[in-house]
């Protein structure tokens, strides 16, 4: 590996001493893990130049992925388009539709798309190829995990070194986790899966473990009202409406780490962007697994990718590549997952000496890996931010009992299908 | 006059008072939470321990001495071009006659209906054809014409007794000589009352900086507030309230030390 490195690192410098003219790069980039990250990304853009004289690259650090799209599509408008961003691998359609990014594969030989391409995860990759072209390179990913209080499992008279097995185990266990006081009040709830704004990434795992998908890959087509679909989300409402082990109502985001480290719930559902979080955090041990599952284990993959905008020369969209291709290699690969619990993109980056360092230290950013074998793609499609935004409304109101599940879903196709028919 | 009950009085007062907590219940939050380590974000105990430990791990987290520099220059710079470019033309507008008045003024009115937003990537390609993108100008030139402080400051002008004006021509007075001795004293209620409006605007304003700015030597303090939007890992209110205070920290203590003249001339210049 280490060779491999060398050598790669040799043939890029190579590759720049024969590019005489220097060559300025942007780069916008959005952080949603904690202000640590962003030092993180300067000090690896930093190293790079410092490697290879002739290229600038300008990191800028643009707040959230709502803010560095908005940001980025009024620069592409206005004619000064940075080469580089990294924004939400859901963004694809998107950013394609507005005619706004370049596939990689132009600035890949042949032996890169075969061996770099596709040594990313696959599961990864589903959100970042259509039409046979790759249009994101995985960076800042994440699949969501279910972490356990032992301690509270311990209380409980359970073994507190297994977590749910199954979407069966979970409910089983949680009526056990779930603790009422004199007055009948819970104070602590079996399971806390967050439900405010956008409820269908954890829902996409359910439908996932319940053997359904939820679009296809040509971002053309959803399946939002399948019997998988509707038993998954049945299944949802049914944790706090029949089995009474989740708190009702729509559960925030935000705050589930919260409510996991002052113990008002055992079990809760979010994103391995914060594993470094709850290992600082927690006040007690505690066990990750995977996306306990109806039928199988299914999870969706989330975060961000790299995309290579349009608008300017090939020289500098090559450059930009080229930072790209040494960014994801193993060794700062294994830098940024370390720094901010993203699930490193690589199979190879986890043969690293440093990844091996951490994993002994900390087992349990190995589920996320392991889980990626049983991923899906997120929900991704043409027109993305209106059919996720109708889709995360037609869950809520299942969620707050408005409708049923059925009804919802249902009210949820037909409304993809008239915005998703402009495309076919 | 109808006399005053005790129960009109309690009614006014309790009404008031309530609208009042209402108001103030966010920033006691804020204050609360800021203050307290982050397990008591959402369990008020009185005995609560007291810390500052959130303000040091925001402070330290942004650059935000040097934000705080850039908003303070963005802010004197805005404000103080528009009450110099608003002032000239208020006066124009109000007291000179000139071809195509009318319709100058129905453009600048028109620049009120537009939504800031809408004209973004115009903008945009403004500050690039420029060359100022990520500079603090950039952020600040699209606002120095206010269309706001143009109109109520014309409006303020019409109101001065015309015999004022006379007098002091009479006297000898010159053009520049008569707006800067006569209509800028009788307008200080109303620039007093846009000076607030605006400073709170621009020191608030968050999109367009984030749009136009890249690097920390320009960026205002709202764009660097948004580093603490950490939605996948967790929110960490207390450091967020504490950062959002720090920020807003000047513009409450200036209100609360000023609070009477800006009420007065809010009142005197008719705007609320």
């Amino acid at each position: 590996m280490k060779l491999l490195n060398v050598f790669l690192a040799t043939s890029a410098l190579t590759l720049f001493a024969s590019q005489a003219n220097a060559v300025d790069l942007e780069f916008y980039f959005p952080v949603a893990v904690g202000g640590a990250a962003a030092d993180t990304i300067q000090s690896l853009t930093e190293e790079y130049m410092a490697n290879n004289e002739g290229v600038k690259i300008d990191a800028i650090y643009t707040g959230s992925y709502a803010d560095t799209t908005t940001k980025a599509i009024t620069a592409v408008r206005g004619g000064n388009a940075p080469q580089l961003i990294i924004s939400l691998s859901t963004d694809m359609y998107t950013f394609i539709d507005e005619d706004m990014i370049v596939a990689w594969d132009n600035y890949l030989t042949e032996d890169e798309q075969k061996n770099w391409i596709g040594g990313f995860y696959p599961a990864f990759m589903a959100n970042s190829q259509t039409e046979g072209k790759t249009w994101g390179i995985p960076f800042q990913r994440s699949t969501p995990v279910l972490y356990w209080n032992k301690e509270a499992f311990k209380a409980a008279g359970l073994d507190p070194e297994k977590g749910p097995a199954n979407w069966a185990e979970m409910v089983e266990m949680g009526k056990k986790l779930t603790v009422k006081d004199a007055s009948g009040n819970v104070t602590q709830w079996g399971v806390h899966i967050p439900s405010s704004g956008f409820p269908s990434w954890l829902w996409t795992g359910i439908v996932a473990g319940n053997g359904g998908l939820l679009a296809d890959d040509t971002g053309k087509n959803v399946n939002f009202n399948s019997d998988a679909a509707v038993g998954a989300l049945e299944a949802l409402v049914s944790l706090s409406s029949k089995d009474g082990v989740m708190a009702p109502g729509i559960l925030d985001w935000g705050g589930t780490p919260k409510a996991f480290f002052e113990g008002q719930a055992a079990m809760i559902w979010t994103t391995t962007g914060n594993l470094t979080n709850v290992r600082t955090n927690a006040p007690f041990d505690f066990g990750v697994g995977f996306l306990p599952g109806l039928k199988q284990n299914g999870a969706p993959t989330g975060g961000g990718n790299f995309y290579l905008l349009k608008g300017s020369t090939d020289e500098e969209l090559q450059a930009a590549a080229d930072f790209v291709k040494w960014a994801t290699a193993p060794e700062q690969a294994a830098k940024w997952t370390i720094a901010t619990g993203y699930v490193a993109p690589r199979p190879d980056v986890w043969e690293t000496e440093t990844m091996k360092d951490y994993v002994k230290g900390f087992p349990q950013a190995l589920v996320a890996r392991d889980q990626l074998d049983y991923a899906v793609a997120e929900l991704s499609t043409f027109e993305g931010p209106k059919v996720t935004q109708l889709l995360n409304s037609a869950l809520e109101s299942a969620i707050t009992g408005q409708k049923s599940p059925k009804e919802a879903l249902d009210g949820a196709q037909a409304e993809a299908d008239a915005i998703l028919k402009a495309y076919h | 006059m109808i006399g005053e009950t005790t129960f009109d009085r309690v009614l006014i007062r309790g009404g008031g008072a309530l609208l009042a907590l209402i108001w103030i219940a966010p920033l006691a939050y804020a204050v609360w939470a800021a203050f307290h380590p982050p397990a008591f974000e959402a369990r008020f105990e009185l005995m609560a321990p007291l810390t500052l430990d959130n303000f040091a791990s925001a402070w330290s987290q942004a650059p935000f001495a040097r934000y705080f520099l850039n908003t303070i220059l963005l802010v004197t710079m805005i404000l103080s071009a528009q009450l110099v470019l608003c002032t000239l033309a208020a006066f124009a507008f109000a007291r000179l006659e000139f071809p195509g008045k009318t319709f100058l003024f129905t453009l600048i009115l028109m620049q009120l209906l537009v939504m800031p937003d809408i004209l973004l990537v115009e903008n945009y390609k403004t500050m690039r054809a420029l060359g100022l993108v990520d500079t603090i100008i950039a952020i600040g030139l699209p606002y120095f014409a206010s269309g706001f402080a143009i109109f109520l400051l014309r409006q303020t002008f019409m109101t001065i007794p015309k015999e004022l004006d006379e007098a002091a021509r009479v006297e000898g007075c010159s053009l520049l000589g008569l707006l800067w001795r006569v209509y800028v004293p009788l307008g200080k209620p109303a620039m007093l009352a846009f000076g607030l409006v605006s400073v709170s605007h621009h020191w608030n304003n968050f999109l367009w900086p984030l749009i136009i700015t890249n690097s920390v030597e320009t960026r205002p303090l709202t764009v660097g507030l948004s580093i603490f939007a950490t939605t996948d890992s967790g929110t960490e209110w207390a450091v967020i309230n504490a950062a959002t205070l720090m920020t807003s920290a000047p513009l409450l203590l200036g209100f609360l030390l000023f609070q009477r003249q800006f009420v007065q001339s809010f009142m005197r210049a008719g705007i609320k």
